[in-house]
């Protein structure tokens, strides 16, 4: 059976629980989360992070989109505070965006820094962050948000092989992965190729969640199916 | 002859890399590469020669602040006219383009590649990065871009290093890829779940007979690339037989023991070895058996690359400590063999019956051998070594 660990959004591990499967998200495996913007995506990705990090659960979390400054305080306005999991260790931080603005800060032991535009070097701090938080718990976590800006900043091909490297990398380790998606915001081409790289897909569309498991089927697709809000302690879905 | 300045690397290729030459470094992703692509131009200009970097991947700034951690000064060498860019990722960033040379259509790169390795004759390029490339450009295209490149490099007497990722591209692609070089050295990872060490080894040299050892080393900030030799773990519990395993595979050993019971030397603090075999070097720590001494465990395994777990294959009733010891010594996560020992003892069990009473995954080779004898401990130890190198 598929060992899974809690997403830490109420009504979604009911939601996903079947005779065959515990709910909410799987280990050893990695989930795109798409939509259209604006939907949450990126709020779903911070409340699994920060659901983990209460419960002593690492996380290996990709920023490409925000930099670290704008991630701590995106996440403050749910009261969900990074800050002391970043003083702990608990989160190693691979920060793709800062340098882009010409910034230079500084790495620690769990904060990097690197550009999104250079996937080899990405993929380099991936390999030492999952060794990072795998000896820390090899239960662990694994976010990326978000997959639009990579695309944005390099040939989508070269982005595509950079996610098969980045899945396989965690589903080896173990970890539970997270990615973001934008829908839209490649060719169509790209985009079924990219969906096709995972077997576990969460679309949001701002009022229904739906998730497509190639390991969690039913023979009604809509028990995976319902919807969702956004409040003031994240995101809740109708069960 | 011209010096790569990588450590090992140029005695690996006969004293260097000759003028004109063509160098791929090809490694898996997550493998740390460009550091062996600075290193060779900061070396070069070391030597007075002149270098450039073609960058598809980060701005020049970034490169430059790169050097300067890896404690390199580049900028002061871009000042003094011995290093220049061509800055082929800004324009595609919408950040200001910054280098002698400025890609604004990728259709240019050819030339302005060529143009470059005329300028700095009997120097050094680096191109970083060819994957990028790769994807930027019409695959069917991508070999005769090298080899015209590699060509103009051959006349001038510039040395090319390119830097490569061998992303999931087709099979035959890479081969057609390394085909175009005069030299190619491959990074790879070790791994177990994660990697947990990084080796580099050079798959092939037109110019000399290459020793094909793969060198395992680390980044260094500042420093560049530093080689090391490996450390190998034996552990297991108490009078499995660690002492005289440490000796078995070692050309070099020294334990640190006593006399148990006035009878047979029991090692109380450690074993050390120093293991030459087939090229591949590695120091041997045995840990000691006894609970008493259990505290030292996590220091003595601490970066261990691999770990032999030796058993007394006649003695079920110290399973449980050898599962504790594996536990104690993280060696679940590193590349791990269990070494069957005492096989010809009376009562010893099969590799089979081991794998059932310690509840192993099949995934963990067993090894059956009389350590003593000298029985199947080189078969262990080439287990353990295909298990790190694939």
């Amino acid at each position: 059976m598929i060992k899974t660990t809690k997403s830490g959004i109420p009504g979604f591990d009911e939601l996903t629980s079947t005779d065959e499967f515990p709910g909410g998200i799987p280990l050893s495996r990695t989930t795109l989360i798409y939509g259209p913007p604006k939907t949450g995506k990126t709020i779903f990705a911070n409340q699994f992070t920060y659901d983990g990090l209460e419960n002593k659960l690492p996380c290996l979390y990709i920023t490409a989109d925000q930099g670290i400054k704008q991630l701590t305080m995106s996440m403050m306005e749910f009261n969900w505070f990074l800050q002391s999991y970043i003083e702990s260790g608990d989160i190693y931080i691979i920060d793709g965006i800062s340098q882009l603005g010409g910034v230079k800060l500084d790495d620690s032991v769990n904060y990097k820094t690197t550009t999104i535009g250079n996937p080899a070097e990405l993929m380099i701090k991936v390999g030492i962050g999952s060794r990072y938080v795998y000896r820390k718990c090899p239960d662990f976590r694994s976010v990326l948000d978000s997959t639009t800006t990579m695309f944005a900043f390099n040939p989508e091909q070269m982005v595509l092989r950079v996610l098969n490297a980045y899945i396989r990398r965690n589903n080896e380790a173990g970890g539970a992965g997270l990615m973001t998606y934008t829908e839209g915001s490649t060719t169509d081409k790209t985009e079924q190729q990219l969906l096709s790289l995972f077997d576990n897909l969460i679309r949001m569309d701002g009022d229904t969640i739906t998730i497509k498991s190639e390991y969690n089927q039913s023979e009604n697709p809509d028990n995976f199916k319902s919807v969702y809000s956004i409040g003031e302690k994240g995101i809740v879905v109708d069960h | 002859m011209k010096k790569t300045h990588i450590p090992k690397l140029d005695d690996f290729l006969g004293g260097g890399v000759p003028k004109g030459s063509s160098l791929l470094f090809s490694a898996v992703p997550g493998v740390e590469c460009e550091a062996f692509g600075y290193q060779i131009l900061n070396g070069f200009m070391e030597d007075g020669n002149k270098g450039f970097i073609f960058t598809n991947v980060a701005e020049p700034s970034n490169i430059t602040y790169e050097f300067s951690r890896y404690g390199w000064d580049l900028e002061t060498r871009i000042k003094q006219g011995e290093a220049f860019f061509i800055d082929g990722a800004s324009s595609f960033i919408g950040m200001p383009p910054d280098g002698k040379y400025i890609i604004n259509n990728h259709e240019d790169v050819y030339e302005m590649v060529k143009k470059a390795i005329k300028d700095v004759e009997d120097g050094v390029g680096i191109i970083n990065n060819l994957s990028t490339l790769i994807d930027y450009n019409d695959p069917d295209e991508i070999i005769p871009l090298i080899k015209g490149w590699n060509e103009e490099a051959s006349k001038r007497g510039t040395v090319l290093v390119y830097l490569f990722t061998e992303w999931d591209y087709k099979p035959d692609l890479i081969e057609s890829i390394r085909e175009c070089f005069d030299c190619v050295v491959s990074l790879n990872s070790i791994e177990e779940r994660v990697i947990i060490g990084q080796g580099f080894m050079v798959t092939s040299a037109s110019w000399t007979k290459p020793q094909t050892h793969m060198v395992l080393f680390f980044i260094m900030q500042p420093g560049g690339v530093k080689i090391y030799i490996p450390k190998i773990l034996v552990t297991g519990p108490y009078n499995a037989g660690k002492s005289s395993f440490v000796k078995a595979i070692s050309q070099k050993s020294v334990s640190v023991d006593r006399m148990a019971l006035e009878k047979f030397p029991t090692t109380i603090a450690m074993d050390i070895g120093h293991l030459d075999h087939g090229g591949f070097v590695a120091d041997i720590f045995g840990t000691p058996g006894q609970e008493r001494f259990d505290l030292m465990l996590d220091i003595l395994a601490k970066e261990a690359v691999g770990a032999f777990i030796l058993i007394d294959s006649s003695a079920p009733q110290t399973f449980a400590r050898a599962k504790e010891m594996i536990n104690k010594t993280h060696s679940e996560a590193i590349p791990n063999i269990i070494v069957a020992n005492k096989q010809d003892l009376e009562g010893a069990l099969s590799p089979e019956q081991i794998r059932q009473k310690m509840n192993l995954n099949d995934k963990i080779p067993i090894l059956p051998t009389v350590v003593t004898a000298k029985t199947d401990v080189k078969q262990a130890l080439d287990t353990l070594l295909k298990h790190l190198y694939g």
